[in-house]
C-alpha cells in the first residue's frame, strides 16, 4: 500500500491536507439548515439526468419512423429501461422544481444583490436551458404530446417579430415539422444544451468560490459563523442525493414514465397540454393575442434577468427597500394561481 | 454527561471521546456501505440494461417450391437483414438431407464468401478462406482453425421449403430492390419492406 501511495504521490503530488486545503472552505452556519441544500440538489440531479440520458441515448434512434418504437423498446423491452426513463423524467420534474425553489430562495433571501448579480444572472440562463431541455426531452418521444408540444412551440417562435420565421426555420429544419426535426430536438437535448449547462455550472459555481455564499444571521457574530465544508456540507449533500435516489425510484416504480398515443400530424388531441412546468405559458398565451403573449413574456424575462439592478435602482432611489419582497410574492401567486387555472381546466 | 459518567464510576474524559470515536466509524461504515450498496445497485441495473434484453426474433421464410428447385442448383437467398445465405439442393429427395442453407458469412473475420464454379468452392477473398460445397473449411485461416460456415435451419411443408432466419431488419431498401418473385423470394416479404420510388 505504502509503495502504491508513494507511486502515485511522486506523480500527483498532492496530500489529503493540500487536497482538503483547496476543496475546504468554511461554510456559514446557516447552511446546516437543509433547505439551504436546494443549490446542490438541481446540480445532483443533472449528474444522474446526465447519467440516465447517456443510457436512454444507447437505444433511442431519433427518426419520425423510429422514435416511437425505440422509446417503446426502452419501456417495454430493455432490461430495467422502463426504471432508467422513468428516473430520467422524474429527475426533470424534480430538477425544474428544485430549480425554481432555489431561485425563489435565492430571491427573497436577497441573495443576488451585490455583488452577486452576474450569478444571478448565470442562474437565469440556467433556468432557461433547464426548461428548454425540459421541452426537448419531451418532444423526444414522439408522442402526440411530443408532436403537438414542438408544432406550437414553434408557432410560438415564429409569432416574435422580424426574427420570428427564421427561428421557427431553425427550430424545425424547415417550415413545418418534417424528418429532420427529430435529430435537431435530439442533439439541442443531449449534446448542446448540457454543454452549455456544464460552462453555466462551472461559471456559477466559480463564483460562489470567488464571493462566498452569502452570510445570514440576526447579529454580527451569528454571521461569522462557520463549519467545515468537508466532511459536514459534503455529508449533507451526500445524505439529500441518497435521499433523492430513494424518493425517484420510488416515483418510478409506482408512476412510471408510460407512452402517450403515436404523434399522428393530421390529427390534434382533443385535450393537449404541455409538462406542468410550461402551464403558466400556456394559460398565458389562451389569456393574449400571439405576439402580445409572446413579447410580453420575453419583457418579463428580461425584467427577471436584470432584476439585480432593477432592484438596485428601487432601493437606491426610493424608500421601498424591501419592495422585492412584496413584487416576489405577487410574481409567486401569479404563477401558482396560472398554473392552478391551467391545470384544472381541460381548455 | 460528566455526571453520569462519574456515577458509573468511569474516567469523566475517555468515555465520551471514545463512544465518539466509535459511533464516528459506525456511521462512516453505514454511510460507505449505504453509497456503494446504492450506487452499486444503480450501476448493476444499468449495466443490466445495455445488455441486449433477448435474442434477435427469427422467423421462418418462405424459400421455394421444391418441385421447382432444381436438383444442383442454388440460391442466393437474402435475409431480412441483408445477409446473404446459399440454399442448395443437393439431391432429388425431399427430405432436408437433401438441401443445405449455408451462411456467406466467413467464420474467421466476417466477410462474405461467394461461389467459385470453376474450382468448386465456396471463396472468401479477405485471407484466402475457401469452404466446400458443404460449407467445411478446405483452406486458409478457417481451415486451420477447423471452421465452417453457419448454417440455417430449414423445414419443408406440403412441398414447400422454408428457412429460419432473424428479422431485424437492416437493408430493407437494397433488399426490396433487388427482390424480384421466383425461388427464393418470399413476396410476404417483398411486401413488408417499402419500395424506393424512383
Amino acid at each position: 500500500m505504502g509503495v502504491v501511495s508513494r507511486w502515485i504521490q511522486d506523480r500527483i503530488p498532492l496530500d489529503a491536507g493540500r487536497l482538503r486545503e483547496l476543496t475546504n472552505e468554511p461554510v456559514p452556519n446557516h447552511l446546516k439548515r437543509w433547505w439551504f441544500c436546494l443549490g446542490g440538489t438541481p446540480a445532483y440531479l443533472f449528474v444522474i439526468q446526465i447519467f440516465t440520458g447517456i443510457m436512454l441515448a444507447f437505444y433511442y434512434q431519433p427518426s419520425p419512423r423510429t422514435a416511437y418504437e425505440s422509446v417503446a423498446y426502452i419501456t417495454d423491452e430493455a432490461a430495467f429501461g422502463w426504471y432508467l426513463r422513468s428516473m430520467h423524467k422524474w429527475a426533470a420534474t424534480f430538477m425544474v422544481a428544485a430549480v425554481i425553489l432555489h431561485q425563489m430562495r435565492v430571491y427573497f433571501t436577497g441573495a443576488y444583490r451585490k455583488p452577486r448579480e452576474l450569478n444571478w444572472m448565470v442562474g437565469m440562463l440556467l433556468l432557461i436551458c433547464t426548461l428548454t431541455i425540459g421541452f426537448t426531452g419531451y418532444s423526444l418521444v414522439y408522442e402526440q404530446l411530443s408532436f403537438w408540444g414542438a408544432s406550437v412551440g414553434a408557432n410560438i417562435a415564429e409569432s416574435v417579430p422580424v426574427v420570428g420565421p427564421l427561428v421557427k426555420n431553425m427550430m424545425l429544419a424547415g417550415e413545418s415539422y418534417n424528418d429532420r426535426t427529430l435529430p435537431r430536438f435530439f442533439i439541442m437535448h443531449a449534446a448542446i444544451l448540457p454543454i452549455v449547462m456544464i460552462v453555466l455550472l462551472f461559471i456559477h459555481i466559480t463564483l460562489i468560490r470567488i464571493q462566498g455564499v452569502t452570510e445570514f444571521g440576526a447579529t454580527e457574530e451569528e454571521k461569522k459563523k462557520t463549519f467545515n465544508f468537508f466532511p459536514d456540507h459534503l455529508y449533507t449533500e451526500i445524505i439529500m442525493g441518497l435521499s433523492l435516489m430513494i424518493i425517484l425510484s420510488a416515483l418510478a416504480t409506482v408512476l412510471p414514465a408510460e407512452m402517450g398515443p403515436r404523434a399522428d400530424p393530421l390529427t390534434t388531441p382533443e385535450v393537449i397540454k404541455p409538462e406542468w412546468f410550461f402551464y403558466v405559458m400556456f394559460r398565458w398565451l389562451k389569456l393574449f393575442s400571439g405576439t402580445v403573449a409572446v413579447i410580453s413574456s420575453g419583457f418579463i424575462v428580461f425584467v427577471m434577468f436584470l432584476w439585480p439592478f432593477i432592484d438596485g435602482a428601487i432601493r437606491k432611489y426610493t424608500r421601498a427597500k424591501e419592495a422585492s419582497v412584496w413584487i416576489g410574492i405577487l410574481g409567486v401567486l401569479a404563477i401558482i394561481a396560472l398554473t392552478v387555472w391551467e391545470a384544472s381546466v381541460a381548455h | 454527561m460528566t455526571g453520569r459518567n462519574d456515577e458509573a464510576g468511569r474516567a469523566p474524559d475517555a468515555g465520551p471521546e471514545e463512544r465518539r470515536g466509535f459511533l464516528g466509524k459506525v456511521s462512516g461504515l453505514a454511510m460507505s456501505i449505504g453509497l456503494i450498496g446504492g450506487y452499486g445497485a444503480f450501476g448493476a441495473v444499468a449495466a443490466r440494461y445495455l445488455y441486449p434484453a433477448k435474442a434477435d426474433p427469427k422467423s421462418w421464410f418462405f424459400v421455394a417450391v421444391l418441385r421447382e428447385f432444381e436438383v444442383g442448383s442454388s440460391i442466393a437467398y437474402r435475409a431480412p437483414s441483408g445477409a446473404r445465405i446459399n440454399i442448395t439442393r443437393r439431391g432429388v429427395g425431399e427430405s432436408l438431407a437433401d438441401f443445405s442453407a449455408l451462411s456467406s458469412t466467413c467464420p474467421h473475420l466476417g466477410c462474405q464468401v461467394h461461389w467459385e464454379a470453376v474450382n468448386e468452392r465456396y471463396f472468401c477473398p479477405c485471407h484466402n478462406g475457401a469452404f466446400d460445397h458443404e460449407g467445411k473449411a478446405i483452406a486458409g485461416p478457417p481451415a486451420e482453425a477447423g471452421q465452417r460456415l453457419s448454417t440455417f435451419p430449414l423445414k419443408i411443408e406440403k412441398g414447400v421449403l422454408y428457412i429460419e432466419v432473424p428479422t431485424a431488419e437492416l437493408a430493407q431498401v437494397e433488399l426490396a430492390d433487388e427482390v424480384p418473385t421466383g425461388p427464393g423470394q418470399d413476396p410476404c416479404l417483398f411486401q413488408r419492406f417499402p419500395t424506393r420510388e424512383v
